[in-house]
């Protein structure tokens, strides 16, 4: 066994694609688990009969959404050279599942959830949008001072949990929205009810996350 | 028929997909899938599993032809499963075809459906998936440009109850057939040919069955009079085919992205069982006995780990604890398991063959939690009959044994309904539990636990029961109950199967062609997922019987006259009728056929295979 000082902890960020748009966030911990220990790093596990991956997602991706900018942590017996990680991961990936960068953190920062404060996503619909509706949704929506809504069971308000809601394109490209929603422990806004809320309940789109961004990081 | 190219059709499937339950059933792209570009290949073959994909994925049969046949770089194998009843119900509203999980194409494209059958209460799915591929139901309503549907599995070593919707069953091991199934019909579409003559290349090569080719007759009281072959392509009977030596293990297994039942690196250790349990299916039908080597199972279970990433491993076979080399095995498992940081899942350990030597390897291997055993009945007398010879005194020694060692938990696993059973043997399941039990808290404590799975006899082609009578629901539920009164209280857990499921396993797997129409109008009726509780609905099944003028208790409940011609006597395992017939007279005199890897008894496999075991010396068969 490795001493304690070899103990490195390492932030993988990396997409979810098509093929993985419809698997969901316990199935991605599992999927993960594998490609660690496909990769053949030397990983750490938990205690116990039934030893797993020490392993930290970010941020639950709701199923049907694609996304560029993934994070996990996960934690190794001994430091290796970061781009023989990369590699190494990149090889035991599945189809839909890039590794975009691969980083060494202090083995004291908080763990990544507690960390985040938001998420960008951004909305590509199946079928054309006229953009000036869409504006005119968007503006409706935001001159609203609450948005009163229940998800299981409870009763809260989605307006405060918007930090920012634009529609993009138009012209030559395909018209969309732009979001930003707060994502607090106990406080985090979902693209899709925002969208439920801009009447698209029945409307078929797409949902990228782009960005997670952190209060310290 | 006009198809969408699969781009639309994967665009409008993707618009279903977020309006069902879990979504990721449908859509492949798992690691270690083989996606071939579709025009880059000659022969497409659609290999099905008649359940979802939760459930089917994990079989090892459809793995092992999957990585068989996408060897060849002229073949593409994709797979497909059942839809689950609100994506089956999204298809039809939408008008689209059940399709392929690699290249997304409808299945009606693919030049062959291969469909694995294991048990029978997948018939109604396996009608359904046609229908939703678009394929006709009847064999004979297809035309040459559709495709060849093929079926295997256990459950087709009585082909008769699916026989019309079949082109061609492969009978046995499929690891060969399947390759000389697809060199024939390549060769037919080179040379042309009606689809007719397509069927009578098929049923020149050797355990493949073309049931179009073989004309059944019965006598005035419903029995079998003959089945005939209308071509000189049609033989009878049609034997088995087996593997000389097992081939290499599967190493390169699919890993789902969502949840499936049994997430493991699988290695068969061996094939067959020599014990002769005369109830048993699987261990009549899989003769011979053949081991692949210890180097060989550790190798591949390194390798299975390493493509996988997988946590848990799996050894498979009828009995593992009768494995030659059990011991050096389970040492060279430790090693491998603290190594890797993987957990073992052993099932099937016989109890005569336990030593304390194997207990203490075994404690190691997977310490804690719960062990199984299967006595099957609960009297020295009727274990005899069923020739499954363990006194209650080795019995209560190996469960002792188990306790001391560290388990506290004991699954025990009998079946209720076996011939020639009384209520006393009943009583007796639930006198053994408590002693047991008793037992069981002497060594452990309070700790100790007790887990009674009962399931019910149904007398299976091709084996020495075969023509006893499948006990009347009156009866079974009378047993459960006393079973249920006895096996009550805190420690003490007791399932069991629904008798009406066994009762519609008793009839499809001794159903002869007529029974076909039945599965037919069941399905009709609204029968899917019969081997599931939520679903399995029996009147589906009583109205079939009704339309097409059967009577079940014909089937199921009639004991068969030992000189009846059976709905599978043409259909040949290598254990002679003969045999069976004196092992079931044995069985009514109480009379116990030991192993028979001590001494030869002559089922017959060693004669029908003999040249198969001369050409390959190191197959590892363990007939003396």
């Amino acid at each position: 066994m490795s001493g304690q000082e070899d103990i490195t902890r390492i932030r993988v960020q990396y997409t979810k694609g098509h093929e993985l748009r419809f698997i969901g966030h316990l199935d991605m911990q599992r999927l993960w688990e594998r490609l660690l220990r496909r990769s053949g790093l030397p990983i750490r596990y938990t205690q116990g009969y039934h030893p797993r991956a020490r392993l930290n997602l970010a941020s639950a991706l709701p199923l049907g959404f694609i996304s560029d900018a993934e994070l996990l942590d996960f934690w190794m017996n001994e430091p290796l050279p970061l781009e023989d990680i990369r590699e190494r991961l990149s090889t035991a990936a599945p189809p839909g599942l890039t590794i975009v960068s691969v980083q060494d953190v202090d083995l004291r920062e908080d763990a990544l959830q507690v960390q985040m404060t938001a998420s960008e996503f951004q909305v590509s619909f199946f079928d054309r949008q006229e953009k000036a509706e869409l504006k005119g949704k968007v503006e409706a929506l935001l001159s609203q001072e609450e948005i009163i809504r229940t998800r299981r069971k409870k009763t809260y308000d989605l307006r405060p949990l918007i930090l920012g809601l634009e529609v993009r394109g138009g012209d030559e490209s395909e018209v969309g929205l732009w979001m930003r929603l707060l994502a607090e422990p106990g406080a985090t806004g979902r693209p899709d009810e925002v969208m439920d809320e801009l009447g698209f309940e029945n409307t078929a789109y797409l949902v990228r996350r782009t960005r997670l961004i952190f209060s310290n990081y | 028929m006009t198809y969408l190219s699969s781009e639309s059709l994967w665009r409008r499937v993707e618009r279903l997909l977020p309006t069902v339950v879990k979504p990721g059933r449908y859509v492949g792209g798992e690691i270690n899938q083989i996606v071939k570009p579709w025009d880059s290949v000659q022969t497409h073959i659609a290999l099905v599993f008649p359940d979802i994909y939760d459930l089917g994925q994990s079989n090892l049969g459809i793995a092992i032809l999957y990585d068989t046949l996408n060897q060849r770089e002229d073949i593409a194998a994709e797979r497909a499963f059942s839809p689950w009843t609100d994506m089956e119900a999204a298809l039809r509203e939408t008008e689209i075809p059940l399709f392929s999980l690699e290249n997304k194409r409808p299945l009606a494209d693919f030049d062959i459906i291969g469909v694995s059958l294991p048990y029978e209460t997948l018939y109604t799915n396996f009608l359904n998936i046609l229908d939703l591929a678009r394929v006709p139901i009847y064999s004979q309503e297809r035309t040459k440009d559709q495709p060849l549907i093929i079926a295997g599995g256990e459950s087709v070593y009585n082909p008769e109850p699916v026989a019309p919707f079949v082109d061609a069953f492969t009978i046995g091991e499929g690891e060969e057939v399947i390759l000389e199934i697809v060199e024939a019909y390549q060769t037919w579409q080179k040379v042309g040919g009606s689809r007719y003559d397509l069927l009578i290349h098929l049923a020149e090569i050797p355990g493949v069955y073309v049931p179009s080719l073989y004309e059944v007759t019965y006598q005035d009281d419903g029995t079998i009079a003959d089945v005939a072959p209308t071509h000189p392509a049609a033989k009878t009977p049609i034997t088995k085919r087996i593997m000389a030596k097992l081939p290499p293990p599967l190493t390169h297994f699919i890993v789902p992205n969502i949840e499936t039942v049994q997430e493991r690196v699988s290695v068969e250790i061996m094939r067959g069982c020599t014990r002769g349990c005369r109830f048993c299916h699987a261990g009549m039908v899989n003769r011979p006995i053949r081991e692949r080597s210890l180097e060989e199972i550790l190798t591949a279970l390194r390798r299975g780990l390493d493509q996988t990433g997988y946590e848990n491993l799996s050894l498979l076979s009828l009995s593992s604890s009768d494995y030659s080399q059990i011991i050096p095995l389970i040492e060279g498992l430790r090693e491998l398991l603290t190594e890797r940081r993987v957990d073992i899942t052993l099932p099937s350990l016989r109890i005569e063959s336990f030593s304390e030597e194997l207990m203490d390897a075994l404690q190691t291997l997977t310490p804690g939690g719960g062990f199984t055993l299967a006595p099957e009945a609960g009297t020295e007398r009727l274990r005899n009959i069923i020739n499954k010879p363990i006194s209650n005194q080795e019995l209560l020694e190996t469960t002792r044994s188990i306790f001391k060692h560290g388990w506290y938990s004991i699954k025990l696993y009998f079946m209720i309904g076996h011939p020639q059973e009384t209520l006393e043997d009943i009583q007796a399941i639930v006198d053994l539990c408590k002693t047991i039990l008793k037992e069981g808290r002497k060594l452990v404590g309070g700790r100790a636990r007790l887990h009674a799975g009962i399931s019910t006899f149904i007398p299976k082609p091709h084996t020495p029961f075969q023509w006893a009578a499948f006990d009347t629901l009156d009866s079974i539920k009378n047993k459960l109950e006393i079973l249920r009164s006895g096996l009550h209280g805190a420690k003490i857990k007791m399932t069991w199967n629904d008798p009406q499921e066994s009762l519609l396993e008793a009839w499809l797997s001794r159903g002869d062609r007529r029974m076909a129409d039945v599965v037919y109008h069941a399905w009709r009726n609204g029968a899917r997922f019969d081997a599931w509780r939520e679903h399995f609905n029996i009147e589906h099944w009583q109205q079939a019987f009704e339309t097409v003028g059967l009577d079940p208790g014909f089937y199921s409940h009639r004991a068969r006259d030992l000189d009846e011609t059976l709905p599978w006597d043409h259909i040949y395992t290598g254990v002679r009728k003969d045999f069976l017939k004196k092992d079931y007279r044995w069985s009514l005199e109480g009379r116990v056929r030991p192993d028979c890897r001590e001494r030869c008894y002559g089922c017959g496999i060693l004669t029908a295979f003999n040249e198969l075991r001369l050409k390959s010396p190191d197959g590892g068969w363990k007939c003396p």
